[in-house]
């Protein structure tokens, strides 16, 4: 079981802060996502493509999508952003 | 006079100790040279300090300047800058404003103010439709920055006997203590870096209300209309303006520096903060924000409003967040948005009192100053603020910034300042070209002065921010251009559309990737673009500034003229500032950032400083010494300092 935090614009628009979710890699959890964002809101405009532009962390450090997950994991999802 | 749109055509001397108010010869050669804002105001302090003064003299000047876009309706463009001989740096410093106080100086039917001298007793100024009445502030002296201007504001509504509309530019308590760092304010927004505040002070100058009914001309009304329209389109479609920067405003950045471990964290140690999550933009909005707010004109609204006590009012920025937060190792967001206010309404920097404050904290712990200050402790700090603001006990102390407090206690190396100027909350180690930044600003350790790197290293494109290749180009290129946007009046905020939409919306396409890998190989090219400017004789829809100054102002602008425009405003800044001692030796960064990694296991988690110094002293054409030599001031139409 890992935990998902969404960030940035994708959880103010979606809603969607934090849930649990079982997946053995960060692909993996890509659908879970839409699933549970689509279950929070499901007009959300969030589509699959808009997931994979965005940036990974796995305990505070970035990973790439393809990085294996293991049980306890906190993933961060968050659309890459400025404005200083 | 002008023959130029956007522009009042009249500069204003007004001598505080005689009353005199005289005009300044301020051409349109000078204006095609300067633009207006910063730059023309460095180009007055150039023409007019000699190196001698001091910022708490009569003889220091403050210059008010807004830009030709001021006032026009132009997207974001009404923003004013204060500059000065700073009490915090010593040197000439700059603070940019998005009060509405620049607006009505513009129906005042003036461009530019220009103060020298001191009032006799604390005083506030009238300027109605270009005349000056000068009016005791004994009754507002003492006050908070919103009272004052409410007070203020009920003394013109008495005398003219009707509600009158008008811009106010106030200090609060610090100003008047001359706090170093003091800030001034108008409506609710604050020019808040460089101590400002303390030069009104220094003056006995408690407030200046301006209000006219004269508009600036528009040079080509339709053409500036309808490229208004298409830049306004283009601003709300980009996802850092029309999504990010309306929805979670600057607060927005602070997961993302924290999982690229540039936030800044107590007092600089580290670059993540664990308790991140609380303080961060997505819990301000969730948790604190009751509506958007903006400057004049401006189609992002990035402002954050927030309740305290029960009031309406502006929220954190980002650079508050961090250094309230993870700085001083506080979770507490509504304590923030509190200080916040609290801050604003005594009229103090809150960057620079956050991090003098981290830095005591650290002080206090390493034994060296004995302050009752700790990381974490956080729930007498409204009482700090006010301390500082009125100089009682640790708080006189504290009032002095960082720089002087290391010098007298020791703990330099963890004095996060450059020339005096605490950093914003943007840890360099893992963004060397920010660091570079921090270090060559002309007015000390700012982030936006120093070319704000950090947004290609990670906030927004994914440059190597660990590689020092390209940065000190890329630190040159991006310090010219955002000179440049601020000179008209406009919001550096708008420079983020330049930044391609699929940089941000697509960071793992092969295109953004291939980008991110090839901008740190760019230096040569920029180089040779900076050096001759004249072949970017062209304007680009990307880049909308040059067509505004086209058509709104009737100036014949291109790519090429503008960078070298920035350029100019920078050498000037520079030159200033070598009459006051000036060179390599201050572009400095403490220690802790230079000398000590970040991760303890990467050597590569420092700011490799002296080696992208001398890299960016070649790139700009300056001298071993890090000063503009006479040949290079000369190709820039600048007499030798
Ligand atoms: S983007 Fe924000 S700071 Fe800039 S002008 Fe607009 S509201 Fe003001």
């Amino acid at each position: 079981m890992v935990t998902v935090k969404l960030f940035g614009t994708l959880r103010i628009d979606s809603g969607v802060k934090c849930f649990q979710a079982e997946a053995g890699s960060v692909r993996d959890l890509y659908p879970l996502v839409l699933r549970e964002i689509y279950a929070h809101d499901p007009g959300s405009s969030v589509t699959g493509k808009a997931l994979q532009s965005c940036l990974v962390a796995v305990n505070g450090k970035q990973v790439s999508p393809r990085a294996k997950l293991r049980d306890g994991d906190e993933v961060y999802l968050f659309p890459a952003v400025a404005g200083g | 006079m002008t023959n130029y749109g956007g522009y009042m055509g009249r500069v204003v001397l007004l001598d505080l100790s005689t009353k005199k108010v005289s005009n300044y010869v301020w051409t349109d050669l000078d204006r095609e040279k300067y633009i207006g804002g910063k730059a023309m105001a460095s180009k007055i302090l150039y023409d007019n300090l000699t190196g001698k003064e001091s910022p708490f003299g009569e003889d220091n000047l403050i210059v008010i300047a807004t830009g030709p876009l001021t006032g026009t309706g132009a997207p974001s463009s009404n923003r004013f800058d204060i500059s000065s001989l700073s009490p915090l740096t010593g040197i000439t410093s700059s603070s940019n404003c998005g009060g509405n106080f620049g607006y009505y100086l513009k129906r005042a039917g003036i461009d530019a103010l220009i103060i020298k001298g001191k009032c006799g007793s604390p005083t506030w100024i009238e300027i109605d439709n270009g005349s000056f009445l000068f009016h005791d502030a004994a009754v507002v002296w003492g006050l908070k920055a919103s009272e004052s201007q409410a007070a203020v504001q009920k003394l013109l509504n008495d005398s003219h006997g009707k509600a009158v509309r008008c811009g106010i530019a106030t200090i609060g308590p610090a100003g008047e203590n001359l706090v170093r760092y003091a800030s001034v304010i108008s409506g609710e927004r604050a020019a808040g870096r460089a101590g400002m505040g303390a030069v009104f002070g220094s003056k006995n100058l408690k407030a200046i209300a301006a209000m006219g009914d004269q508009t600036p001309k528009i040079f080509d009304p339709e053409r500036s209309a309808a490229h208004r329209k298409k830049w306004v389109n283009y601003i709300r479609s980009h996802p850092l303006t029309g999504s990010q920067l309306p929805k979670l405003g600057t607060a927005g950045l602070v997961s993302t520096m924290q999982v690229r471990g540039l936030l800044s964290t107590r007092n600089y140690a580290k670059g993540q903060f664990e308790g991140f999550e609380a303080v961060s933009g997505e819990a301000l909005t969730e948790e604190q924000l009751v509506s958007n707010n903006g400057c004049l004109s401006c189609p992002i609204r990035c402002t954050r409003m927030v309740k305290v006590d029960g009031k309406k009012v502006k929220g954190p920025e980002l650079e508050t967040l961090g250094l309230l937060g993870g700085n001083i190792e506080n979770r507490d967001l509504d304590l923030i948005c509190r200080w916040n206010y609290e801050l604003d309404e005594l009229g103090m920097d809150t960057i620079s009192a956050a991090g003098t404050l981290a830095w005591a904290m650290e002080a206090n712990e390493k034994g060296l100053w004995d302050n009752g200050l700790r990381f974490g402790q956080v729930d007498k700090l409204s009482q700090v603020f006010d301390d500082i603001a009125h100089r009682r006990g640790i708080g006189n102390e504290l009032a002095e910034g960082s720089k002087r407090l290391s010098e007298k206690y020791g703990g330099a190396d963890f004095a996060i300042q450059s020339k005096g100027m605490e950093l914003a909350a943007y840890e360099p180690r893992r963004a060397v070209g920010q660091g570079l930044g921090y270090a060559v600003a002309n007015r000390g350790g700012c982030h936006l002065n120093g070319g704000y790197l950090v947004v290609l290293e990670g906030l927004g494109m994914n440059v190597n921010g660990q590689t020092p290749r390209g940065k000190a180009d890329l630190c040159m290129v991006m310090q010219d251009i955002m000179e440049a946007i601020s000179l008209g009046g406009q919001c550096l905020f708008t420079s983020y559309g330049i930044v391609p939409g699929f940089m941000v919306d697509k960071p793992n396409s092969l295109l953004a990737k291939t980008v991110n890998a090839v901008v740190p190989c760019l230096g040569p090219a920029v180089r040779v673009i900076n050096k001759v400017p004249e072949i970017a004789c062209f304007n680009l829809p990307l880049i909308p500034y040059p067509y505004e100054l086209n058509y709104t102002v009737g100036m014949k602008m291109n790519i090429g003229k503008f960078i070298r425009t920035g350029e100019r405003s920078y050498n000037v800044e520079r030159a200033v500032n070598a009459r006051f001692g000036v060179s390599a030796a201050n572009d400095k960064l403490p220690k802790r950032l230079t000398d000590v990694p970040q991760d303890p296991n990467n050597p590569k988690t420092r700011v490799p400083l002296e080696q992208m110094k001398r890299t960016y002293y070649r790139a700009r054409g300056w001298e071993k010494n890090g000063l503009p030599g006479e040949k290079k001031l000369r190709r820039l139409g600048i007499k030798s300092w």
